[in-house]
């Protein structure tokens, strides 16, 4: 690997750490996360995590529809490549949300999943990507697997905002009450900021990485193909 | 005379009559739609044990469940009408005959009409056996046609992405549902809200917003879906 | 000089996964000529047509086709083949008549259309689909393909369960057809078709 991806690499898991440790020792407590035990400002650190995850899982569900998108206009493999690696890494982050979310709830409030509006919508938006993969494990030609799953792929673009920004809202909800304007002491924004940086951009190494595995794979699927069919020439005869 | 085209609404309205007609002398997806949700009709009477009314432990229970059992008479019934034309063979004369487009109308109004057809049938029966008032009639017939559209246009969309594939029978539950449900969440809360009298008018809009944006979806989506 | 009504493909290639079907034919036909393309199963002759048609999309190649001097894209030259292929059916629940009228429909063709090349096919009207003979049904498929006058027909095993009359009139159709249109038939083997101007084997 080049030097500088890999002086990218060793900065990313740099980044994430200092992140993961501020969150722990730098931050200060957060105030106002009042729940079963009284006030447990010190459970509220998992809010480092917790969120920059969900809202990665957002980003990368419109980065798949986008890319789905993109295939269905240009029918560049690899805008299809590009749509498949970001579902399979955007379920990671997903699943994430969804544990992060469920461990906090337990500890706030003593009770893991309670159908919250956000909770279902992660759970809902785990679901979609689990049917695009479903979908395309289902298709066996390759263009037809690659369109049919585009075509799915660009229906969450409508499918994840109302998830992501419109059922949470319809529903006043006990474990997500946005308060109006955000009141982050300088610190706690910080590191928070910290966090959404450092996993996007652990999210976009992910896919990156994913892609080339894809691109290699077809490279190597078209190399192989090439190398033990012999061409037909025209073979008009007149 | 290859070269006359039929009009666009003319297209729209023989596919929207083959389908019914061809339906008519099989009655398919009629015996399904009615047998699947009279059944599920009855067990969920069973499970409520007798009538219910407005009691109070029923209360979060009446709108969910009515929309459960249309939402899987639907994923029962209606998607037959790709399915078929590929297991038939006529998906080929289709793809040389007929606009994407008119198509794609043409069998979601069937669908339309399928389940207006379902929810005239199932929703008095529900209402009657359970006991259960309406408060704001208005709202609550506004809330079954905005949830019965999205869940035809949805279900004739998605029909046609897995009718290309292979394993269909739970397929389509996987793949339709994450779109349907968040549908359904508001259609739900606003059939509720309609029963109890309550206003319901922010579901109803946004559950109509969802209808609008599926629609045009599928529009643009369908023609890449069915045609190579 | 640009011919007015022309059927050309060039180098195609498509394939399922690793499995290579077609890998860089070439070929045509101008109007009033037969492209015949022979080779054994699985030789690539159902997917070169399903191209030609435009229900399949070759992954490298051109196809390039000109009517009345005009070149037809993708949706264009969809409408103007007429395809004749075991993978085109009926609605098994409708009958013959009922079948053409609503395919008629689609393309604009009115009823008469219809009811004539049944005619002069022998098909009975009033037979569901379901209820046909292997031969009937081919000669029905006949029938769907030449409804609309279409310049190109493309032709997949056509004489495929015909008995001697049915061939006799199919031929005489295609002989019609073949005035002022251009066809390609594919088949197994070898066909006198009388019009054959031009022979591709996919076996070669």
């Amino acid at each position: 690997m080049k030097p500088i991806k890999k002086a990218l690499r060793w900065s990313l898991w740099l980044w994430l750490s200092a992140v993961i440790w501020a969150a722990f020792f730098w931050a200060p407590p957060m105030q106002g996360f009042a729940g079963l035990y009284g006030e447990s400002p010190q459970t509220g650190r998992i809010f480092f995590f917790h969120v920059p995850v969900a809202i990665v899982s957002f980003v990368a569900f419109m980065v798949a529809g986008f890319c789905s998108a993109w295939y269905l206009w240009k029918r560049t493999p690899g805008a299809d490549r590009a749509a498949f690696a970001a579902v399979e890494s955007g379920i990671v982050f997903c699943v994430l949300a969804i544990v992060t979310g469920a461990v906090w709830a337990q500890v706030q409030w003593g009770a893991a999943w309670t159908w919250d509006p956000r909770q279902t919508s992660i759970l809902l938006a785990l679901l979609f990507y689990g049917a695009y993969l479903t979908l395309r494990d289902a298709i066996e030609d390759p263009e037809a697997k690659a369109r049919i799953s585009a075509a799915y792929g660009a229906l969450g673009i409508i499918v994840a905002p109302f998830l992501f920004y419109v059922l949470p809202h319809l529903v006043p909800s006990q474990l997500h009450n946005d308060p109006g304007s955000t009141t982050m002491s300088p610190k706690i924004l910080v590191v928070f900021l910290a966090s959404m940086a450092g996993f996007t951009a652990l999210f976009f190494w992910m896919h990156r990485v994913r892609r080339r595995v894809l691109a290699l794979a077809a490279a190597d699927g078209d190399r192989l193909v090439d190398e033990t069919t012999p061409d037909m020439e025209g073979l008009t005869v007149e | 005379m290859w070269r006359a085209i039929s009009t666009w609404t003319a297209e729209v309205r023989w596919i929207f009559a083959k389908e019914w007609r061809c339906e008519l002398r099989t009655r398919y997806a009629l015996n399904t739609l009615g047998l699947f949700a009279f059944t599920t009709l009855i067990v969920v009477s069973m499970a409520l044990g007798g009538p219910v009314g407005l009691s109070a432990d029923a209360r979060p229970f009446l709108a969910v469940l009515l929309w459960v059992i249309l939402l899987f008479a639907a994923t029962a019934g209606l998607p037959r009408t790709f399915v078929h034309e590929e297991e038939s063979r006529t998906a080929t004369q289709l793809r040389l005959a007929a606009r994407p487009s008119s198509l794609f109308c043409g069998k979601a109004l069937y669908n339309l009409t399928l389940i207006f057809a379902l929810e005239a049938l199932v929703t008095p029966l529900y209402l009657v056996i359970l006991e259960i008032p309406v408060a704001s009639p208005g709202a609550f017939v506004l809330s079954l046609l905005a949830g019965g559209f999205g869940l035809a246009v949805g279900s004739t969309l998605i029909a046609a992405m897995i009718a290309q594939a292979g394993a269909r029978g739970p397929l389509f539950a996987v793949v339709a549902f994450p779109i349907l449900l968040p549908l359904l969440k508001i259609t739900i809360a606003a059939t509720l809200a309609a029963v109890l009298g309550e206003a319901a008018d922010m579901h109803l809009t946004l559950g109509l917003l969802y209808d609008a944006m599926l629609t045009v979806a599928g529009l643009m989506l369908f023609p890449a879906i069915w045609n190579p | 000089m640009t011919a007015r009504l022309t059927l050309r493909f060039e180098n195609l290639h498509r394939g399922f996964g690793r499995l290579r079907v077609l890998r860089g034919v070439s070929g045509g036909a101008d109007a009033g000529e037969a492209l015949l393309v022979t080779g054994s199963n699985g030789s690539g002759k159902s997917t070169l047509l399903r191209c030609l048609a435009g229900l399949a999309v070759p992954e490298r190649g051109t196809i390039e086709c000109r009517v009345d001097g005009r070149a037809l894209d993708l949706d264009q030259r969809r409408r103007a083949i007429g395809y004749v292929a075991p993978v085109a059916d009926f609605y098994r629940e409708l009958t013959t008549a009922e079948n053409l009228d609503f395919f008629g429909r689609l393309r604009g063709v009115g009823a008469e259309a219809g009811r004539r090349l049944l005619d002069e096919l022998g098909l009975p009207h009033d037979r569901l689909a379901g209820a046909l003979s292997s031969g009937m049904l081919q000669r029905l498929r006949w029938a769907g393909a030449l409804l609309h006058r279409p310049p190109i027909l493309l032709l997949d095993e056509p004489l495929q369960n015909l008995d001697r009359r049915g061939r006799e009139d199919v031929l005489r159709l295609l002989d019609e057809h073949l005035a002022s249109g251009l066809a390609v038939v594919a088949n197994p083997d070898r066909l006198d078709l009388g019009h054959v101007a031009r022979h591709l084997d996919l076996d070669g």
